[in-house]
């Protein structure tokens, strides 16, 4: 085994796993229910493309992409700050989901919720 | 000298960040540090600065904090992991000791990155700091777990 | 040498995506906000910033470890606050935290407080 194949499999593997990550996350963005949870899974969705980026950087050997991932941490940090500021200035808006499911080891996909 | 500090460290993270610890950017960084300090002097209070630093009992808070946010990762990613999720949240009140912002502040980030606890409000007059946790079986345990811990590490490494 | 490098690279890297992964899973499985938070600002930060240092640690030069470690540094500042604030928020909006929760004494301190206002 050399350093070439650890890494490619490696990075591939992870690259995969957070595919994956990255898919469960935007169908909690898609899904909701509330605003919050939305600007949670954004905000794990940054930290998945900050992922993203490193094993890219890794990947091709361009460091200059370490100063993406950071930058993009940055922006997502704002983003986040701005959102909460954006929920906290609304409040909770009328008919907006109140109480959350329930069960939650048991969640079926198609259930109405309110 | 307490008023060198934050520029000092605002300066190390310059050289970090550019990638070169050399005499020349190092005076740079710190000019740069200046000027941002400069900008938020308005905002910068009394209380946002500790006020004593001991490295040694600082240290002692940084290794405590790499273990717990290791277990706390861990055991995030165990619970998720389960079939079936034994959950009883809840968020309690913890009666702060530490009385300044910058303690406050730093108290308030290690719990959130510990294993089952995160900070959600401190009250209006400082006194107490609420806490969500995964697991709210025994809140009476966790305050104090958490009083002897960081808080008491806390007070010894900046006081 | 290189060969133990790429190792420890791989192990980082790994685990870092095992650790995203498991966060959105948390983000998917849990049943409030309140507890998703847990998930995403832990094992989410603890995740990217495993793949960060891994990036910098195969670089091999001692600027882009400095960059890669002070990134990490600012990632595990800001995690918190940002989970911070939306909590703060959201509890101060007034979305409700699930239905299996034990105890609120967030609630019960600003009920009392309502209270005592004339």
């Amino acid at each position: 085994m050399d350093a070439g194949t650890i890494l490619s499999a490696a990075t591939g593997l992870a690259l995969l796993l957070m595919c994956a990550a990255f898919f469960l996350t935007a169908w909690r963005v898609v899904r909701g229910p509330t605003l919050p949870d939305r600007i949670v899974a954004l905000d794990m969705l940054v930290a998945t493309a900050i992922g993203f980026i490193a094993v890219v950087a890794i990947r091709t050997g361009f460091a200059l992409y370490i100063d993406i991932a950071i930058a993009l941490g940055l922006v997502g940090f704002l983003a986040t700050a701005a959102l909460a500021r954006f929920v906290a200035s609304r409040g909770l808006p009328g008919g907006e989901e109140e109480e959350a499911p329930p069960e939650p080891t048991r969640r079926r996909p198609g259930r109405a919720r309110r | 000298m307490r008023r060198l500090l934050a520029p000092a460290v605002l300066a190390l993270a310059w050289a970090a960040v550019t990638g070169s610890f050399a005499w020349p950017n190092l005076v740079l960084g710190l000019a740069v540090a200046a000027l941002a300090l400069f900008f938020v002097r308005g905002h910068a209070r009394a209380g946002a600065r500790p006020a004593a630093v001991r490295p040694g009992r600082l240290l002692s808070l940084l290794a405590l904090f790499v273990k717990e946010l290791a277990l706390s990762a861990w055991r995030v990613a165990v619970l998720v992991a389960r079939p079936r999720m034994v959950l009883r949240p809840g968020i309690f009140a913890f009666p702060l000791t530490v009385t300044s912002d910058f303690e406050i502040a730093l108290l308030a980030n290690l719990i959130t990155l510990t294993p089952g606890t995160l900070s959600v409000d401190v009250s209006e007059d400082r006194r107490v700091l609420y806490v969500h946790a995964l697991d709210c079986s025994d809140p009476a345990g966790a305050r104090r777990g958490i009083a002897e811990g960081f808080e008491r590490k806390i007070m010894e490494a900046f006081r | 040498m290189t060969v133990l490098l790429a190792l420890a690279t791989a192990v980082l890297v790994v685990t870092g995506g095992v650790f995203t992964l498991l966060a959105a899973v948390g983000v998917v499985r849990l049943p409030d906000v309140y507890t998703r938070m847990h998930a995403a600002s832990k094992a989410g930060t603890v995740g990217s910033g495993l793949m960060l240092l891994a990036a910098g640690l195969h670089s091999l030069e001692g600027a882009v470890l400095a960059r890669a470690v002070a990134g990490v540094a600012f990632f595990l500042l800001t995690a918190p606050v940002a989970a911070h604030l939306v909590a703060r928020a959201a509890h101060r909006a007034g979305y409700r935290p699930t239905r299996l929760t034990v105890l609120d004494e967030m609630a019960e301190a600003r009920r009392r407080a309502e209270r005592n206002r004339p």
